[in-house]
């Protein structure tokens, strides 16, 4: 289960507070998501479960499993099974995707005490992964990311996911940019991952996704804090009323 | 207004050197008279510095200070075994081979058969040999009063003479090996000359290595001929692997005829002060070029680029990329000078140098120099300098890579575009085996 506890967070190099004592459970199992106006602290609470540098926890835990990750550093979250789906994946010139795909997973492997994969058993993986997402290898031959449309770079980012094999699964803004048809490609991705070990944090501003991806729970963040929790049926009632009821109660 | 200069101690041990070892260095009466011409030209010249617009950045003057004897005819014994070792990942590039140790030939190492089309010859030999004729061309002086080359032509030892004829296409690249060993200081002159007849075709890779527990006091000057005939390919790679301290002078001159291709690769590690000079002139319509590199420079390591490609004829191409990786208070230098004649219209030219920076302390200059006198052109550079990208190395470590190897594959992946211009994939592997053991040895890596 993650737990967040009275997370109250800042920019390293600012004194104003994104995060103002937001506490959120979410059981292994169920999926989450999080919508809020922007500048609500969506994509800092997203990027601090990660591990990124430049936010400064100022009061507050996240457990994971029960264990405190805040002070660990992002590649030990990731063999701890912590995976961010970023909004923008980037690009990494130089670097062929199977070259990326295999340091990443066989250093998760080497951490959570698994042997290092062979070629062929990589591969093999890989191409059956990367079949439900339309990704093939030629794909992967080419620089991670590079020159990738935006519906590629999330399939790209849905692989990473399967492959790595996380527990915990932070999508961020995974619709934006998605015609429809991606988007419904990036959430069967996510839903064949849905599984009674795995918890899913799902931050988006639009309810959209979340008729592909369906919630368990429903929670409001604005002004750095969860407003309100409720079922999937919340997500349409803010579709249809916004959230300036929220950002109202904030100000 | 005659100033006169003081001559350094190092200019005096210069003099002083060649006067020691004239005698005992290889070449006819008018060879040797060339010599004697040559530490002339030096004498009046010097060492470069600072207020010579070419070397403001890598001042020769102020940064040599002492001397080491030249290694002439200094018989260091190498075995097969040894020479692999030197060689390192190199030795994996499927090559036939001609391998100088201290500047000096040494056939029962190298592996040159008879090849149609291709001769291989060692210049001591031919110097000592040839018809005056001959032998007065090959210890010429290049045009340009270029200190560096005059020593060069001063106190040269030996070297490949390479030949491809007319239209023969050698299919194994030909590696030319030079090893330091030995525990000696020393000084090493070499001068290659590769002729490439029309329409040939071959691929030759310079290696400047060194045997491990050789002396670090090394002083090395290079220069490569290179005149590449009508419609004919020359893929050359210089590769300089050392170990931080040394001196490392190396100037190749290049003549581009019509429809000919010339692609140079300038890969350097470890190199304690080091001056890559690469002249470069069209005399062909329809000549293509591609000059890149990559250099890795640590500690108080200086790596200075240097490339002057003068477009004198319509219709040529030329393409430059540079690399550099810089940590510590390791300095790249980059100066790219491209000259457009006034008649070579449609001429296309493309230059760009970058550097990443690993150091606050690292340094970068950057100097790139168009004179362009034609108008009907294309011609662009660029210079960037970066640090790792912080939110690319998250997005590494947020996919499990530990902080050190995704700065390893940022930095491998900087300098691999670079390395991708190399045509042999062996080689390819071979650099990048290199730049792998760079970082493996650096505190960042």
């Amino acid at each position: 289960m993650l737990e967040i506890k009275n997370l109250h967070v800042k920019l390293a190099d600012e004194d104003r507070m994104i995060l103002k004592g937001l506490s959120l459970n979410v059981p292994n199992g169920e999926v989450h998501a999080i919508m809020g106006p922007n500048g609500s602290g969506k994509s800092t609470l997203a990027y601090v479960l990660a591990g990124r540098d430049g936010y400064e926890i100022v009061d507050g835990d996240i457990l994971w499993n029960g264990e405190s990750i805040v002070d660990m550093e992002p590649d030990e979250r990731a063999a701890k099974g912590v995976f961010l789906a970023f909004q923008y994946p980037m690009e990494i010139p130089g670097v062929a995707g199977l070259t990326f795909l295999r340091t990443a997973l066989n250093s998760v492997r080497k951490k959570r005490g698994a042997a290092e994969l062979t070629t062929p058993a990589f591969f093999k993986l890989v191409k059956e992964k990367g079949q439900n997402l339309n990704i093939d290898v030629e794909m992967l031959k080419r620089p991670v990311n590079v020159g990738f449309s935006g519906g590629e770079k999330k399939r790209s980012e849905i692989l990473q996911m399967a492959l790595l094999e996380p527990t915990l699964c932070v999508l961020d803004e995974t619709d934006s940019g998605l015609d429809i048809d991606a988007l419904r490609v990036v959430s069967d991705g996510v839903n064949a991952l849905r599984a009674k070990d795995r918890a899913f944090v799902v931050i988006t501003h639009y309810q959209r996704l979340l008729n592909y991806i369906v919630p368990d729970k429903v929670h409001v963040l604005a002004d750095g804090r969860i407003q309100k929790t409720g079922g999937k049926e919340l997500a349409l009632e803010l579709e249809k009323s916004g959230y300036a009821e929220y950002t109202h109660k904030a100000a | 207004m005659n100033v006169a200069i003081m001559k350094t101690k190092a200019e005096q041990a210069i003099s002083e050197s060649f006067e020691a070892v004239a005698e005992t260095l290889p070449g006819s009466a008018v060879v040797q008279e060339r010599r004697a011409q040559a530490i002339g030209a030096f004498s009046g010249l010097g060492l470069p510095h600072r207020r010579i617009e070419e070397w403001k950045y890598t001042d020769l003057r102020a940064n040599v200070k002492e001397v080491f004897p030249p290694a002439v005819d200094r018989a260091t014994p190498l075995t097969i075994a040894e020479l692999i070792v030197a060689l390192g990942p190199l030795a994996h590039v499927d090559a036939r081979r001609i391998v100088f140790v201290n500047g000096n030939h040494r056939a029962e190492l190298g592996d040159v058969a008879d090849e149609a089309g291709l001769e291989v010859a060692a210049l001591g030999q031919m110097l000592a040999s040839a018809t005056e004729d001959v032998s007065a061309a090959l210890a010429s002086t290049p045009e340009g009063g270029d200190a560096v080359e005059a020593l060069n032509t001063a106190f040269m030892t030996d070297g490949a003479v390479v030949t491809v004829a007319e239209g023969a296409s050698v299919p194994k690249p030909l590696l030319i090996v030079f090893v330091r060993a030995g525990s000696d200081a020393s000084s090493v002159a070499v001068r290659n000359f590769v002729t490439m007849g029309q329409g040939a075709s071959a691929t030759v890779i310079e290696a400047h290595v060194v045997l491990p527990g050789a002396s670090h006091e090394a002083q090395l000057n290079s220069l490569t001929e290179v005149t590449v005939g009508k419609g004919a390919t020359l893929r050359h790679a210089k590769v300089a692997v050392d170990e931080g301290k040394s001196l490392h002078l190396s100037n190749c001159d290049v003549t581009l005829g019509a429809d000919a291709t010339y692609r140079n690769f300038q890969f350097s590690t470890g190199l304690g002060l080091a001056r890559n000079g690469l002249n470069v002139i069209f005399e062909g319509e329809g000549g293509k070029l591609d000059i890149s590199g990559a250099y890795l420079a640590r500690r108080a390591e200086h790596i200075d680029t240097t490339l002057v490609v003068d477009h004198a004829v319509p219709r040529c191409e030329s393409r430059e990329l540079f690399k550099g990786v810089l940590d510590d208070h390791g300095r790249g230098v980059f100066q790219g000078k491209i000259i457009v004649r006034p008649d070579a219209q449609k001429t296309d030219g493309k230059q760009m140098s970058q550097a990443l920076m690993l150091s606050e302390d690292a340094e970068f200059d950057s100097k790139p120099e168009l004179e362009i006198y034609a108008d009907d052109v294309v011609c662009g550079h660029g210079t960037t300098v970066a640090e790792l990208d912080a939110d690319l190395l998250f997005y590494c470590r947020s996919r499990g890579i530990p902080e050190k190897e995704a700065r390893a594959l940022m930095i491998e992946s900087f300098i691999g575009e670079a390395i991708e211009k190399v045509e042999n994939e062996q080689l390819r592997d071979a650099l990048t085996a290199y730049a792998i053991q760079w970082l493996d040895r650096s505190r960042h890596g």
